[in-house]
């Protein structure tokens, strides 16, 4: 056999892996394309065509997002709409619980204790209790603690009792997986750094502050991008706390679309798009450490 | 400046509710400005005696007084000590110069500039002034090991601690860091304890060396004391390389008699055995003398095994047997040749040798030091 052959045969396996690629890629690809393929036809045209083919001439139209938009979040700076309310309480809950998990790992981790093996189970317990076994308890909690007698001093507040009783329930569930995940990555310190810094002066609370912390931006980002998107796309606990529909969050939002009479399906797929937007969005911003956190770098 | 005393010091940790002693009952005191080296093999306790000194392991019996304080119970950041670690340990976030000056910060009050201009001195003193503005994760090896270096003696403390600061850098670089170290600490004169399982470290930098074992101290000396009056088989053991030669013997009528030779004894030497039955003898390589023909009681034929050549001297193995496994080494100059499986005539010379117990392994006679001293006026 010459060398061209040794090509021919390489260049065609090469072909052959690329075909498969090609075809797998559309596969996976295929639901989304035709989610934004509906999202941009009108009515008729979805109708009248396979939900993946893409719109001609007067199919065409934006008038779903608009009205996507409209229903989901309307003006931005009524600080209201299911978008900013699902933001009122993802953001919150995220850097809360990652700030509770990461300390809270660092004293199971990094310091020493009597006790703390214990400790140690009931945050990797909390991890497996499964959100429906809770709603009950839950809610009566919520009912007992009355919060919104608390918050009567500051109305802004008072009119969103049910996203901040989500903001608590949700860094309250949060914390056990990001302490388990801020646990193996501190785990992987090397313990003469911290020793030295003991060494060096300082407490316990500014070696967290000066070492600990500014070491763990790569692990904050998993746990931001991870939490985040938990919380962001969490139905049931925003279906059972919140009552008032000024304090709607995006899932619900959503699930509202749905309901109407007449189904339309453009408007909602737009909706599900403009709903998923932000956790695409928190992923590009922190992609690079998360791949950092993951790779298990310090 | 300090003195550091050791006394009586314990450590129990507690494996599954069995106990285990890492160090048993240590006392040392080391003198203000004093090098004190502590070596041993791996495992003997001497990590665990430094980290008991500087607060990072608790004390189960006995006391650590520094200046006279008892710090026992003081946190690390109370006992006003610098460590230098064998990973160096430097926080990789900051740059050299955040890395030198946190302790700083932390433990004083000094202002910025007051800091900025220590740090600055530090670091011209170890020249890694152009390395300031750099993170440790772009630095050599030596370049850490010199910063973490500067951090301790930044804080100017009381005492340095270092736990084998030089075991991670190649062969070349460890000897130079080595000479450095120690004129540093002469220049600074600050006390330091210096843990090293390596004996060349040991000997060679050490005012004094305490050789520990399974947590028990065996000795506290001078490197040469340690060198040619070791209080115990263990210690005469560690200390040298190549280790001394041991036989052991019996001792039968005023000679003592081994399984390959017998050896005659002295009036002088036989006082110094006193009762013991059983002793071991020990005699150092450089003192084993090869002559070409036997004239005495203690010279004795063997054929040569290997021959190391290190350049300068070499090593040369021996057996008594014509075919057997070497039973012993020799020193020799390193411009004479010899070649395996020749005949040659080892001398012991009495003057040279020691005796221990042993049972209990404790020296019954060390090597006289007459001639050593008409050789060595300064010894």
């Amino acid at each position: 056999m010459s060398v061209a052959d040794d090509l021919r045969e390489l260049s065609l396996g090469r072909a052959a892996v690329y075909v498969v690629l090609l075809l797998v890629g559309a596969f996976y690809l295929a639901p989304l394309e035709s989610g934004l393929m509906t999202a941009i036809k009108t009515q008729d045209a979805f109708f009248s065509s396979t939900p993946f083919v893409p719109p001609f001439g007067d199919g065409f139209t934006l008038e779903p997002w608009y009205e996507a938009w409209a229903q989901m979040q309307g003006p931005l700076s009524d600080f209201s709409g299911a978008l900013y309310n699902s933001a009122f309480v993802a953001i919150p809950a995220t850097v809360l619980s990652g700030l509770i998990g990461s300390v809270a790992a660092y004293g199971l981790t990094n310091l020493k204790w009597r006790g703390q093996a214990g400790v140690l189970m009931l945050f990797v317990a909390g991890m497996f209790v499964p959100y429906q076994s809770v709603l009950v308890p839950l809610t009566r909690f919520w009912t007992i603690v009355g919060l919104q007698n608390y918050l009567a001093a500051v109305p802004f507040l008072q009119s969103r009792v049910g996203l901040i009783e989500l903001v608590v329930t949700h860094t309250a569930y949060g914390i056990p997986i990001c302490t388990i995940l801020f646990r193996s990555y501190y785990a992987n310190f090397d313990e003469s750094m911290l020793e030295a810094a003991r060494i060096d002066g300082a407490t316990f609370t500014r070696i967290y502050r000066r070492i600990i912390f500014p070491l763990s931006k790569p692990m904050f980002a998993v746990v931001l991008i991870y939490q985040f998107t938990q919380v962001w796309n969490d139905f049931l606990f925003a279906l059972v706390l919140v009552s008032s529909p000024t304090n709607e969050v995006a899932t619900i939002a959503l699930n509202k679309l749905q309901g109407s009479m007449v189904q339309q399906y453009n408007v909602q797929m737009a909706a599900a798009f403009i709903a998923a937007l932000p956790t695409l969005l928190v992923y590009v911003l922190f992609g690079e450490q998360f791949a950092e956190g993951v790779a298990g770098e310090s | 400046m300090a003195e550091l005393t050791l006394d009586n010091v314990t450590k129990v940790f507690d494996d599954n509710g069995s106990d285990i002693v890492a160090v048993d009952d240590v006392s040392i005191d080391i003198a203000d400005g004093e090098f004190l080296v502590l070596v041993g093999p791996s495992g003997c306790g001497k990590s665990t005696t430094l980290r008991m000194i500087a607060g990072l392991e608790t004390i189960s019996g006995g006391e650590i007084r520094l200046d006279g304080d008892v710090v026992n119970g003081k946190p690390p950041r109370d006992r006003d000590i610098a460590m230098v670690f064998q990973s160096y340990a430097l926080y990789p976030h900051m740059t050299v110069k955040q890395n030198m000056s946190f302790g700083l910060e932390e433990s004083t009050d000094m202002s910025d500039g007051e800091i900025s201009s220590l740090v600055t001195e530090t670091a011209e003193m170890l020249s890694i002034s152009p390395l300031l503005e750099r993170k440790p994760g772009e630095l050599s090896g030596g370049q850490q090991q010199r910063v973490a270096l500067g951090r301790a003696i930044v804080r100017d403390p009381k005492v340095f601690l270092m736990d084998e600061p030089l075991s991670n850098l190649d062969a070349k670089l460890r000897s130079q860091m080595r000479t450095e170290l120690q004129r540093l600490q002469e220049d600074l004169g600050v006390t330091t304890v210096y843990v090293t399982h390596d004996q060349t470290e040991a000997m060679t930098m050490g005012d004094r060396i305490a050789i520990l074992n399974d947590g028990v101290l065996q000795q506290v000396a001078t490197p040469l004391e340690a060198y040619h009056q070791p209080a115990n088989l263990f210690v005469a053991g560690f200390v040298g390389e190549p280790s001394m030669n041991f036989f052991e013997m019996e001792v039968r009528d005023g000679r003592l008699v081994g399984d390959q030779f017998d050896y005659p004894l002295s009036e002088e030497t036989l006082a110094a055995v006193g009762d013991a039955d059983r002793v071991t003898l020990g005699i150092r390589p450089e003192d084993v003398q090869l002559v070409d023909e036997g004239s005495g009681d203690h010279d004795f034929g063997t054929v040569v095994d290997v021959v190391e050549p290190m350049g300068n001297e070499n090593n040369v193995y021996l057996g008594f047997a014509t075919d057997g496994p070497a039973d012993f080494v020799a020193t020799i100059d390193g411009m004479r040749t010899l070649e395996a499986g020749q005949p040659v005539v080892a001398r012991i010379p009495e003057s040279a040798i020691h005796l221990f117990d042993t049972e209990t392994g404790a020296a019954l006679r060390n090597r006289s030091l007459d001639e050593l001293e008409e050789t060595e006026p300064n010894l």
